[in-house]
């Protein structure tokens, strides 16, 4: 087992190398002269000449394009993203705080999503067919076709105008945590609860359920069974689901104005803050690379045919 | 697996009771709990929404939220409707070849660290701006400073290279020529950033936390008095609807155009606001213009002959534009100034909507339509341009739009492409364009701004210098920039705007206005020069509820 990890992790770095660099060019494609972008980024009201030359200077960008690759790689490295164009604050020291912000969003929303899932996953398969699985069903399904911010203002509008429960926006306390948690929650969890519920179904027609139906075993200690069988294939899923939900809070955050990686993001996309944007990109791919290596070898430790495979 | 399930059990424990928590209390305790405070709050505190964080408050530097940095900080001299007033300053003199002005500075003034605020701290500050010369270009005084001298604690004295008859104006604006408290500067200036924002202003900034707040108290000590307003605080919220929720529900009290003249939350919303009767909503008079760019300099692009450019200005119809598109809260503009512009009382030919008036110029110009076909040709070129807007700027998108639509009915093929901002700033300082939205500086800059910019590369260079009076319209505009006599600049700046209105470069669409919505019993809501900022310190509430 311990080999596999090791050898599973240092797979992922070439990967993490080709990304960095396709993030790098990716960016580096924009027709515009750097110079430009960091002056309109500062919102200096008129770029001359003169500027945009000692702009190119004072950062480098006048170096050719791969010595401009390993000087970033090589800070990158240690954890030095260089300077925002718009503040010249160091990038860390605004990814910093709204990464956790976003971060403590998705834990909470992903802790809800994953037991929401296995629970309605669970009880529909056991139900199949019948009206609590059909109805469980459909409610998900138009819940997770509504627009989340759609969904999010009219509770927004329901929940703290009308009843004056909970605050509108902002990252006050828990209680600004209650109607973001909910919409993520809402609209994630119709999609994984399903994985949950055919993955249970498709182990109820194995042949080692009627093998343990036949030895005797109590319903209940075969469903248990079952679970345990289906979640190896949640697993992976439920890894996936921390850093697609992590990703995707831009709306969120947007319309609750919650001070996270979503709202930098776009205002950094707005304002061509590439540092910024490399740096965010560069992140959320890490956090896939990870989270995919992680759900590899936790589905490896539950299942001992995948180490052989490797 | 037993233990996953309590676990599982135990999360919807703990979800229920998250969920009572928030709305365990009867409606009633709560009211109880909220309203008071909220009630008294809103009395003496406004609260206000803004789609961007306040940013870098340095004052010497563009990153800033101009609102902000226009409570924090002031200028020399004041703007107003009425020409330059004393601030800062409280006299000046300017000498007669117009290169020297003396300022005797107010001596009651204090920084909102306790340093006092005198000459050496106007010359030191002068001198950090200066330092980084490069990034204030388009305030062409920062090019004619050639000193700054402490004559005595309150006397000080600015030398230009020349005479620069908008010195004044220039020295008023938000920024760069504010003033920070000496203790405050990084390495002997401003350039790479300040270590606090202490400035002389009305309110002091107290609390900042980036991307969700920032507050502001009133400064006890202000020399124009203590503000009677004496909290207020800057909210990061998303424009639309969560900042209408946020305003119906009273966690902000208080909503204006941000920088680029958007209104947070559209007509209908205010409207709504309004008929509670809880709010008011205020507009300013004019501010800016917004037009569209035509590019006189674009080879083999039909843009470059003033017949086609007299042709696109009279087939807009801004009058549906203003009252459709806008709801009345812009207002048509018939000239690149409105007449509220500094020497903009010129007398020019107004351009009515005649969409026949624009196929007879056509025709005459020899674009002609053969039948059967839609658009007009001239020597078998077409008659095709491309207009491009701000895609972030729902408006510019809608009016694009229905300026191709009126265009197609004259003949003229309009492509209309959504780009950034940033982009389209590109595209003006390349010249890459037929067509593009844009808007003059406003009320405080103008008209020297916009009319500096005529001749700058980065500016409206491309847009200017295609016309046979180019050449004489430069000569005219680096003539009013130094001259020193009062009837010689109003007859250049009035030949100026003939020419560049007689081409028709500058296509006005409507002027832009400021509005605030505002508590009702909100009093003495005004206006600067400036769509940037807001005189908070001289707002009230009438009466408490």
């Amino acid at each position: 087992m311990g080999i596999y990890i090791v050898k599973r992790i240092l797979l992922t770095i070439p990967l993490l190398i080709i990304i960095s660099f396709i993030t790098f060019v990716l960016i580096n494609l924009s027709p515009l002269d750097p110079a430009v972008v960091v002056l309109q980024a500062q919102e200096v009201p008129q770029i001359t000449e003169e500027l945009i030359a000692q702009t190119n200077q004072a950062l480098g960008f006048d170096q050719p394009f791969m010595i401009q690759y390993v000087n970033w790689i090589m800070a990158v490295v240690q954890l030095d993203f260089g300077n925002s164009y718009v503040s010249g604050e160091p990038v860390w020291s605004l990814m910093g705080p709204a990464f956790m912000n976003t971060l403590k969003l998705t834990l909470v929303s992903s802790v809800f999503i994953i037991a929401l899932s296995i629970l309605l996953g669970v009880i529909c398969a056991m139900r199949e067919g019948k009206l609590l699985d059909r109805s469980v069903r459909g409610v998900s399904f138009f819940l997770t076709a509504m627009p989340s911010y759609w969904l999010a203002a009219m509770m927004i509008w329901y929940f703290s105008v009308k009843l004056d429960l909970l605050p509108t926006s902002g990252m006050d306390s828990y209680r600004s945590y209650i109607l973001p948690v909910i919409v993520i929650t809402v609209s994630y969890t119709g999609i994984y609860f399903r994985t949950v519920r055919s993955s249970m179904l498709s182990n109820m027609n194995e042949d080692y359920v009627l093998y343990a139906r036949a030895s005797g075993l109590s319903e209940k200690k075969v469903t248990l069974h079952i679970l345990r069988n289906s979640l190896q294939v949640a697993v992976s899923i439920f890894c996936m689901a921390i850093p697609i939900v992590l990703g995707s809070t831009v709306v969120i955050e947007n319309v609750f104005a919650w001070p996270g990686l979503g709202r930098l993001s776009v205002k950094s996309i707005l304002s061509r803050d590439f540092p910024i944007i490399q740096a965010y990109v560069l992140m959320l791919a890490v956090t896939f690379v990870l989270f995919n290596t992680l759900s590899d070898i936790i589905n490896a430790a539950m299942n001992p045919r995948l180490r052989k495979e490797f | 697996m037993k233990k996953g399930l309590t676990f599982t059990s135990i999360l919807l424990l703990v979800s229920a009771i998250a969920l009572l928590a928030g709305c365990g209390q009867s409606p009633k305790e709560k009211e109880s709990a909220q309203t008071e405070p909220a009630n008294s709050q809103v009395q003496t505190e406004l609260i206000y929404a803004s789609s961007k964080d306040i940013n870098d408050m340095n004052p010497h530097l563009y990153t800033g939220s101009m609102p902000a940095q226009g409570m924090v900080y002031e200028s020399l001299v004041e703007n107003t409707p009425d020409g330059i007033k004393p601030l800062l300053a409280e006299s000046w003199d300017i000498s007669e070849d117009g290169k020297t002005y003396t300022f005797h500075l107010r001596q009651d003034v204090k920084f909102h660290d306790g340093e006092p605020f005198n000459a050496e701290a106007v010359k030191q500050n002068i001198d950090a701006v200066q330092a980084n010369a490069e990034k204030h270009a388009w305030i062409k005084l920062s090019t004619k400073i050639t000193s700054v001298k402490v004559i005595d604690e309150h006397t000080m004295e600015l030398t230009l290279s020349e005479a620069y008859y908008p010195a004044l104006v220039e020295l008023s604006m938000t920024r760069p020529y504010v003033f920070i408290s000496p203790k405050d500067f990084k390495d002997d200036g401003t350039k790479d950033g300040v270590s606090g924002f202490h400035g002389t202003g009305p309110y002091k900034l107290t609390a900042h936390k980036v991307e969700e707040n920032a507050t502001f108290e009133a400064n006890e000590d202000y020399w124009g008095g203590a503000p009677a307003i004496k909290k207020i605080t800057s909210k990061v919220l998303p424009a639309g609807e969560t900042t209408f929720l946020a305003l119906q529900k009273g966690e902000i009290n208080f909503v204006f155009t941000d920088d680029r003249g958007a209104d947070s939350i559209d007509v209908e919303a205010m409207d709504q606001l309004a008929e509670s009767g809880d709010y008011q909503v205020v507009r300013s008079e004019a501010m800016n213009t917004s037009m569209i760019v035509a590019n006189s300099s674009r080879e083999d692009s039909p843009v470059q002959e003033t017949a086609v450019r007299e042709a696109l200005w009279v087939g807009i119809d801004r009058e549906t534009i203003s009252k459709d598109i806008f709801n009345g809260t812009q207002t048509v503009a018939d000239t690149l100034f409105s007449a509220n512009v500094n020497y903009a009382k010129v007398d020019l030919k107004k351009r009515e909507y005649d969409p026949e008036l624009a196929k007879n110029l056509l025709d005459q110009a020899g674009w002609t339509l053969t039948d059967g076909e839609v658009v007009r040709k001239k020597n078998g070129q077409p008659l095709a341009m491309k207009l491009y807007y701000d895609s972030n700027s729902s408006s510019q998108k809608i009016q694009a739009e229905l300026i191709q639509y009126s265009m197609k009915e004259l003949g003229i093929q309009l492509e209309i492409l959504g780009e950034e901002s940033t982009s389209i700033a590109n595209r003006r300082a390349t010249g890459e364009y037929d067509l593009l939205f844009n808007q003059t500086w406003g009320l405080a800059y103008d008209p020297q701004s916009t009319i500096a910019a005529f001749t700058s590369d980065s500016a409206y260079k491309h847009t200017t210098s295609g016309i046979a009076e180019a050449d004489e319209l430069y000569q005219k505009i680096d003539a009013v920039m130094v001259s020193t006599d009062e009837a010689s600049r109003q007859s250049l700046y009035a030949d100026i705007m003939k020419i560049v209105h007689d081409e028709a470069l500058f296509i006005p669409i409507t002027n832009g206005r400021v509005t605030v919505v505002a508590p009702e019993n909100l009093d003495g809501i005004s206006f600067k020069q400036t769509q940037y900022e807001l005189p908070f310190e001289q707002m009230n509430f009438k009466y408490i509820n």
